[in-house]
């Protein structure tokens, strides 16, 4: 032991060059922070000058101001992220440009997008709806699963000749069930043994990406794939109708439907009231009387359900059938996106969109400049720590 | 049979046993810490890289430790300077040691490396059963049969060690006898990220001798989960890194031996094994969470904290 000590201390001179190098991209970031915030802080300034109305005047006023702030926390990663790319010999303002009109230039991108921000947006009201009740979902990624694992194995087992009008619904309603039943774990082990739901709906995401590994290895596997792992495809009928001239399809408009009904069930409702005090002080639910145990196994279920409708858009709309990769990650992604929502189920839209943007920018990353699309992945962190650093700055009010 | 499955727990539970140390030290002084995953990652990449590049596998669990401590330390600076959402930043950390990693170890896929590989200690490891249980592995596992009774000391016995859990559980009176609390959580998350980036090393140099994307496969929040099955003990916790371990294991044995069992419900068994101990350990009110990480997971109802 003593002498492992010694050696690792002389040796630990030596480790500094390799170490730096291994550090080299981490520190290449923080330098392209430090001239990000610089670029921001100097884009704000012009921003003053040339929007101040008057000088008598001195500045914006306060709103103005937390607005360029944030708009300058919107750009600061994509500033960073370009001087890394630069170290690639990619040029950024080219890519950044090329991201874009991919994304917005037609419709097949534009769709691309909406494709990839469904599903963040159903996992992010699944994260949203249990925190405004004051409980931590982590676990939209297994409630996804299984719930894309229930409606496959509906659709498959018992739908494949249903007509679209009956079948979309009835598998909407499996993916449902399989989510809330995903999620009703977690909110048993919660309200009836009092274990952190964080913590478990986190683990739980393990199980049922087993589980769904487990089914398209067995029972669920496509008899003529070869000894590929995925179900037999869906039937024609249950795929969800598809706008002309891109893969979008009409899981969008379901997704932004559950987020106006979760607005509204939360801000108009009775219900969503008691959830708001349920989340604002629980102490307090408790002493008016509320049956909280019930109140918090009825959310985490109804945002399990959500997580489960998506796992089913999944399938419907995109994979026609499942895969052990089936919406990997999108759980995750959805959490963030709440939290960059501060839970607002429609502010909740617009910061799933942003998402769905980046993640889509990952294929033309790949496309048009040869670096890998998980580098995409690197973008999306940057936008997150800038805003987790920045977080003070211009929420204020809400905090 | 028996002492296979025992090896192997240790074998493989090594790296979730550097992890699940470094968590604990973290939590204890208030800061959980889901980057954990991103942290081993970027130690697994960074040692196994270090090892290819040197030779060396020792200089590869250092720049391993100090590559988990570079995640760690932009995951103390924005949950401590900056008062972010610790699990928002976690996982937000989580994505760029998975982006990270992808990204600079697509090289170092198809590379290999003679890296750790298990020298028995004379004689112990001629006692019947428990020497090739314990005294037969790669030099990393000894450091860490080390590394639990001394976290042990310096957490209970040392003053340091009322400290760390002092800005864990009192920050105030911290703060009221001079002493910095922020300056106490940067030494504990960094502490605790060069301890998940140790481990992430031994997963790649020791265990696998390669790399292989993402290839922690949620053993970080294993660790996390796992702190809080230990009740924030180190002993426990290191039994529950084997346990898990032992889960992994028994899954090569039973794949080896033939039984008509779906692997499937094997690679699970470690996460449901935590749940049902983390089930068990609640039903005792054994555990008491340090005060600090209490507000953590109460969350605030606007998401914004």
């Amino acid at each position: 032991m003593m002498r492992s000590n010694a050696t690792a201390m002389t040796n630990a001179a030596a480790a500094a060059e390799p170490a730096r190098a291994a550090g080299s991209a981490e520190k290449a970031e923080t330098a392209a922070g430090a001239g990000a915030t610089g670029l921001a802080s100097k884009s704000a300034e012009a921003g003053m000058t040339g929007a101040a109305p008057s000088p008598a005047r001195r500045g914006l006023p306060p709103r103005a101001k937390s607005a360029l702030m944030q708009a300058g926390l919107f750009a600061a990663p994509f500033a960073a992220f370009g001087v890394f790319l630069l170290f690639y010999g990619v040029n950024p303002i080219d890519l950044y440009v090329s991201m874009f009109t991919s994304a917005f230039g037609n419709r097949y991108g534009f769709g691309e997008v909406l494709i990839k921000a469904t599903p963040i947006l159903l996992t992010g009201l699944a994260a949203a709806l249990p925190a405004r009740a004051g409980m931590i979902n982590v676990g939209g990624e297994g409630q996804l699963a299984i719930g894309a694992l229930l409606s496959t194995a509906a659709a498959v087992t018992m739908l494949q000749a249903a007509p679209a009008w009956f079948g979309i619904p009835a598998m909407l309603l499996a993916g449902a069930l399989g989510g809330a039943i995903w999620a009703g774990i977690t909110a048993l082990l919660r309200v009836k043994g009092n274990m952190n739901e964080t913590i478990t709906s986190l683990l739980l995401n393990y199980v049922a990406f087993y589980t769904v590994g487990l089914f398209v290895h067995g029972p669920l596997k496509d008899p003529a794939s070869f000894n590929w792992p995925f179900s037999p495809p869906i039937s024609d009928a249950l795929r969800l109708p598809v706008l002309n001239g891109s893969r979008l399809h009409a899981g969008i408009a379901i997704a932004v439907v559950l987020a106006a009904a979760v607005w509204w069930v939360l801000s108009r409702t009775r219900l969503g009231f008691r959830i708001r005090v349920l989340g604002a002080n629980a102490f307090a639910a408790e002493r008016a009387g509320f049956r909280v145990s019930r109140m918090q196994l009825l959310t985490l279920v109804a945002a399990g359900a959500l997580a489960g409708i998506a796992g089913m858009i999944e399938i419907a709309g995109i994979e026609g059938r499942l895969r052990p990769t089936t919406g990997a990650n999108y759980g995750y992604l959805g959490f963030l996106a709440a939290w960059m929502a501060w839970n607002h189920p429609l502010r909740l839209v617009a910061t799933s969109f942003l998402l769905g943007m980046i993640a889509v920018a990952g294929n033309s990353l790949e496309m048009n400049s040869g670096l890998p699309s998980s580098s995409v992945h690197i973008l999306m962190a940057l936008v997150l720590i800038f805003l987790l650093a920045g977080g003070r700055i211009g929420r204020g009010r809400r905090a | 049979m028996i002492a296979d499955i025992l090896t192997g727990a240790v074998r493989s539970g090594t790296s979730v046993l550097f992890a699940v140390q470094g968590e604990l030290v973290s939590e204890r002084a208030g800061v959980i810490n889901l980057g954990t995953e991103g942290a081993m990652l970027a130690g697994a990449l960074a040692g196994f890289a270090t090892t290819v590049w040197t030779g060396s596998p020792w200089l590869g669990a250092l720049a391993g430790g100090t590559g988990g401590m570079l995640i760690a330390l932009l995951h103390a600076f924005l949950v401590i300077s900056r008062g972010a959402n610790q699990l928002a930043t976690g996982l937000t950390l989580m994505f760029l040691g998975m982006g990270l990693t992808a990204f600079f170890g697509r090289k170092f896929v198809s590379e290999s490396i003679v890296g750790f590989n298990p020298t028995p200690i004379p004689l112990l490891s001629d006692i019947p059963f428990i020497g090739n249980v314990l005294f037969n592995h790669d030099p990393l596992t000894y450091v860490s049969f080390a590394l639990v009774p001394l976290i042990w000391f310096a957490l209970f016995r040392t003053r340091l060690g009322v400290i760390i859990r002092a800005s864990g559980e009192r920050e105030d009176a911290l703060f009221a006898s001079g002493m910095n609390p922020k300056l106490v959580r940067y030494g504990a998350v960094l502490a605790g990220g060069f301890l998940a980036g140790l481990g992430g090393a031994q997963l790649s140099i020791a265990y696998t001798h390669s790399w292989v994307e993402n290839m922690t496969a949620g053993r970080g929040i294993v660790a996390v989960a796992l702190v809080i099955f230990a009740a924030w003990k180190p002993l426990r916790a290191a039994v529950g890194a084997w346990l898990f371990g032992a889960a992994q294991a028994l899954q090569l044995t039973v794949q080896q031996q033939g039984y008509p069992i779906s692997p499937y419900f094997l690679f699970m068994a470690p996460y449901l094994i935590t749940l049902i101990a983390l089930l068990a350990v609640e039903f005792r009110k054994k555990s008491r969470m340090p005060e600090a990480l209490g507000k953590v997971f109460t969350g605030s109802p606007g998401g914004a904290g």
